[in-house]
Order: structure tokens, then sequence, then C-alpha cells
């Protein structure tokens, strides 16, 4: 679970009190695993310095954000971008141009962890994996794989921002051990063990298996299959410690799309969410996408939250109602 | 030897060192998109120590490894100014070659024991340098293995470079440099690989320097002054000549861009160019490699209309 705790932010600090702007005034926000956010607000009003915020590009002046109680307030941007999924407005911010789509993917794919400079960065399997993934798109990237990102449309940009915003590698064991004693809940010294010992007993199992194997008489094939089938077990039984689920940050993604390509890829943003049973906080400017997309609504107003709606209140909002309550808001802070 | 063999080879001993230098400023300049002006202090700094270390009896192979980690410092200072310091790019690299150049006078120092300040060093005849220790047979085949040892140096460093930015952490350093924002976001440490790119930059500049130094047998404070532009226009030359579609064809071409400039000035100065206009000639080349692109489009158009009117 996601959780920003009193968090305050003010820009021009430094100049006059006049020029003091509090972007974030004392937001306190719980958003569960898998939830679909959608967050509107006028210009100014906090909601991009919320998302900023939580994925590091800004450090809040107090108040704290916690993944699972695990504060991450500090952490620098490039060290908790494991956790987060990232699409911006600019379609020239989300992606590389001088680099083809297929390294700019093979980056994100190494997301969460260590860039290594001893490990070749391109592999056939990954390239497979990609193709079939922008095969679901269906906008012919897969047949673009090796030409420079540059040379493509905003909407195409964006959709392959998603995509690379979207996937996941399996982290490394460390990474795994590590994450699992950050998030669990309850007793941190308990959990280590419980993840050093799951662990060793997988890799026990793995070695028996593989020693039943080399005892057996079996074809060059056969042998080879049962390796095969040795390793996905093995992979099964440790990613049930992986816990950390990727929260999807889109901060006014398709703003700079014309209507009909911000259509297709708010359906392809529908789709992978839905897909991977994300957690996602979705700012817009377009109040009907709001009310259509996500099972929460929440409304950012100078800086404090406004509007918090989920389920059946949500689905009976209009926006006529939105837009009423933003004048009442603006009313109000005149008074 | 007839004359134009000597040429030849006059022209690839100069212009391979350059290779390098040019590599190393393609590193910056291009991926890391940082006007690195460090470079011509590290240049001097590759060479002094070179000069300087072989001078007092050091064997010549650790001498040029020592200047490349000094030019490799050098960098490491510059990127230590901007990413920690915060100071902009551009004066980062001119206040670390503006300090190079007390530094090179202190290590051109070490060579003489009454005074630390010593402008011009040169090697004593039996002083050997990386290329000397392999002369065997006549005299008439120094300059050959002369070159074929710096040919070595650029395809050893020509095929680390290309095998490191084809790993995980090379694509990080590319990326970084076209997109800063989004390299964060994807969990590359973006300060690392500023520091890590400035110091491999440099450091194949050191190893220019002293590969220059040696095969001159001597260093002088000053003498790396207008390598920026050579390196600058190497790029320019052949990137505009061979393309930039690729990562190793940008390096093929850069390398193939400092040999055709050292041909065209050898050439220049074989058709009895005065000495005094050396530097108008570099910035005409400059001028004439920026605007090629200009030029081959308006070839391409011309070529098409007459066909068409021919048609």
């Amino acid at each position: 679970m996601l959780e920003l705790v009193n968090v305050v932010k003010k820009f021009n600090i430094s100049g006059n009190k006049e020029d003091e702007r509090t972007a974030l005034d004392h937001i306190s926000l719980q958003v569960k695993p898998g939830e679909f956010i959608t967050i509107i607000g006028g210009n100014g009003s906090g909601k991009s310095t919320t998302l900023n915020i939580v994925s590091g590009s800004l450090t809040p002046d107090s108040g704290k954000v916690t993944i699972n109680g695990f504060d991450i307030t500090h952490m620098p941007e490039y060290k908790r971008a494991g956790y987060f999924g990232r699409v911006f407005q600019d379609p020239m911010v989300g992606t590389a141009a001088n680099m083809s789509v297929y390294e700019n993917l093979e980056i994100a794919y190494a997301r969460g962890r260590t860039h290594k400079p001893w490990k070749w960065g391109f592999s056939a399997s990954h390239k497979k994996y990609f193709i079939e993934e922008l095969k679901k798109f269906g906008l012919n990237l897969e047949d673009r794989l090796n030409q420079k990102v540059g040379v493509m449309s905003g909407g195409q940009r964006q959709a392959l921002t998603l995509l690379m915003a979207t996937m996941r590698q399996m982290p490394s064991e460390r990474i795994i051990k590590r994450d699992y004693v950050r998030f669990c809940e309850g007793n941190k010294s308990k959990a280590k063990e419980e993840v050093l010992k799951g662990f060793k007993d997988a890799k026990e199992e793995r070695k028996q298996a593989l020693t039943a194997l080399n005892n057996e008489s079996l074809s060059k094939e056969e042998r080879k299959a049962r390796k095969v089938e040795i390793r996905n077990e093995y992979t099964s039984k440790i990613s049930r410690f992986d816990l950390t689920k990727q929260i999807l940050l889109l901060d006014e993604h398709t703003a700079a799309l014309d209507p009909k390509t911000a259509r297709k890829v708010l359906e392809l943003t529908d789709k992978a969410v839905r897909d991977n049973h994300m957690t996602t906080l979705m700012v817009t400017h377009n109040m009907k996408d709001a009310l259509t997309y996500g099972d929460r609504l929440i409304m950012f107003h100078l800086g404090h939250i406004i509007l918090d709606v989920s389920g059946e209140k949500k689905n009976k909002l209009t926006v006529e109602d939105l837009l009423k309550m933003f004048e009442d808001a603006d009313k109000k802070a005149e008074q | 030897m007839p004359y134009i063999v000597s040429v030849i080879f006059n022209i690839l001993t100069s212009g391979l060192p350059c290779c390098l230098l040019a590599l190393g400023i393609y590193l910056t300049f291009r991926i890391l998109d940082f006007a690195d002006l460090t470079a011509e202090g590290s240049l001097l700094i590759g060479g002094s120590f070179a000069i300087a270390l072989i001078k007092i009896g050091v064997n010549p192979f650790v001498a040029t490894l020592v200047a490349t980690l000094g030019g490799g410092l050098c960098g490491y200072l510059t990127s230590v100014f901007y990413t920690k310091l915060r100071i902009p790019k551009i004066l980062c690299g001119i206040i670390t070659m503006t300090a190079t150049s007390s530094i090179a006078l202190l290590i051109l120092g070490l060579t003489s024991k009454d005074s630390s300040f010593i402008n011009i060093v040169s090697l004593d005849t039996d002083n050997e340098t990386v290329f000397s220790l392999f002369y065997y047979g006549d005299p008439i085949f120094r300059p050959l293995i002369k070159t074929g040892i710096m040919l070595a140096f650029v395809v050893l460093i020509f095929v680390i470079i290309y095998f490191f930015f084809g790993t995980e952490y090379g694509i990080a350093i590319r990326s970084t440099g076209i997109n800063e924002k989004m390299s964060r976001a994807q969990g590359i440490n973006t300060k690392q690989a500023s520091i890590v790119a400035l110091v491999i930059s440099n450091a194949l500049i050191g190893l220019a320097g002293a590969l220059i130094c040696q095969s001159n047998r001597g260093c002088s404070v000053g003498y790396s002054t207008g390598y920026l532009v050579v390196g600058l226009a190497s790029i320019i030359i052949g990137e505009t000549i061979f393309g930039n579609k690729t990562f190793k064809r940008s390096l093929i071409a850069i390398s193939i861009g400092a040999i055709i400039y050292f041909v065209i000035i050898n050439v220049a100065i074989e058709l009895g160019l005065n000495g005094n206009l050396l530097n108008l000639l570099y910035a005409v080349l400059i001028v004439f490699a920026l605007s090629l692109p200009l030029i081959k489009r308006g070839i391409i158009y011309l070529v098409k209309e007459r066909r068409e009117k021919h048609a």
C-alpha cells in the first residue's frame, strides 16, 4: 500500500514571502493495492506535484511517503524506479529519441536492478518477448524494432513509453530477498528468516531434482526438457516472495495527443492496467476520462484534496457535478 | 624510401593517436552531450606524465598506463565539479584545463633536480618509448613499426569501447546523454553514469597524449593547444561522410575522420601552404565539414533537377 502522510511542498521558498507558493498543503492519501485512481484538478492545484513526490523527482518539505510502511521519502529517484512505472505528459520525455525501439525497451526491462557493466545488453529471448508485447498494441511497432524512436509519432512514442512502464523482469534473488523484508507487514527479522528458509528449500529441492535426473537414463532432448521444467519450478517457488508490485504513474499522458490517438492510448492504458493488476495513479484534465476510467476519483484544489470518491458513488457522478464542485471551490477560496 | 611513402607514414603516425583523441571527445560531446573542454588538459597531463616518467627511467608501458590514468583523473575532477558542486558544464572543463597547465609543469619538473618549473622536456637518445622498444632491423622500417603499434592501440581501444557500450551499463550511459529524466525514471544512476563516461573519455585522451609525445620524443607545456579542434573536426568530417546510423558505424566513421583530417592538412602543406596559415586552414576545414550536409543535399537536388530536365 502506497501512503502519503501529511505531505507539504512549497515552491520559491528562498524568495520573498509573497512569491512563495504552497503546492501541497498537508496532503494525506492512502492507495490500496490494485486501485486505479484518477486525479483531476485545475492548473497548479498540486496533482502533478503529488506524482513527482511519489516518484522522487521532488522531495517534500515535510511529511513522508511510504510503501507498506517502508519510508521512501528520501530515497533517490533512480533507486525507487523499480517500484514505479511512469508515463509523462510530453511524449519526448518518456523515451530516448536517438536510440532504437529495441534499445529503449532493453533499458526499461532492466529497471529495478542495477545495469551491469559486464553483462551484454541485448538478448534474443528479450527481443522475442518485446515483439509479443508490441503485437498486443496493434500499432505495427513490432516491425519497427530497429528504428530510432525519434522518427515516430507522439502517439506511438506514448504507447511505447506505456509498455516500458508496465513490463517488468523478475528481479534478482538478492533484490527479491531485500524487498520481501522491506515490504512485509509485521516482524522484519521473522520475515528475513522466512525468506532465507524459502530460498534454501527451493535450492535444496532443485539440487535433489538435478541429482535424480543425472541417475536416470534419458535421451538428450528429454534431459533438456526436464532441466527446463526443474528451473521453472524453482522460479515459481521463488516468485512467491516477489512482493514488489509496480505502481503506474501517469501524468496527463494523453494531453499532447490528438483526440483519436488519445482515445487509443487510454484504451491501451486501461487494458495494461487490468491485465497486470497494477496500482495506478492517473492525472488527467479530461473529466469525462476521469469518470470513465478507474475505480476511485480524487479532486485537488489549491493543494488540498476536496473530493475523494470511489465505487458506486463515483459511478453516479457526472461531468456537470464535477464542474459545479470546481466552481464552488473557487468561490470558497475567493471569500 | 620514396617521398610519398614517408608522407603517408607521417599522416598515419600523427593521425592514429588523434583517432583515440577523437573517440574520447566523441564519448562526451556526442554520447554524453557534455561539451567537455577538459580534453586539452588531459592530453597535456597524459603527455607530460609519459615523458617525465620515461625520462626518470620508468618502463614506457607503465608510463603510458599512468598517463592514461592521469587523463582519467582529470575527467573525474571535471565530473565532480559538475555532479557534486553543480558548476555549469562548460565551466567545469575550463577549470580543469586551467589547473592542468600548472600541474603539467610540476610533473615535467620531476625530471630535473634543481628547478621545479620546466617548460619543455625532450627524451634522451637512450630513453626507450613504446615504439622504440620494438625497433628491429633496418631503421627504414621504423615508421612502419611505429604505425603498427599505434594501430594496435587504436584497434584495442576500439574493441573495448564497442563492447563496453553494448553492455547494460554502456546502454545506460548512452541513454543518460540522450534523455536524463527518462534515464532516472528507468532506474539509472545518471550522476554515476556521467562520471564514468567522463573518466573513460579523458583516459582515452590521456593515452592519446602519451602516444603523441612519445612519437615526438618530447613534451612542452602548450603542445596540446588546438587539439580539441582537431578532435571535433575529425568527428564532424567522419560523421558527415560515413554517417552515424548505428553506434559501430559512428565509431568507425570518427576514426577514419581523424585520418582524413591529417590527409587534408598534409596535402595542403605539400602543395606549399604557408605554415602561418595553418590555423586558418583548420577553421576553414571545420566550417566546410559542418556545412557538408547542406552541400550534400544541394548536390542531390541539382542531380535530380538535371535528370528531370533530360527526361
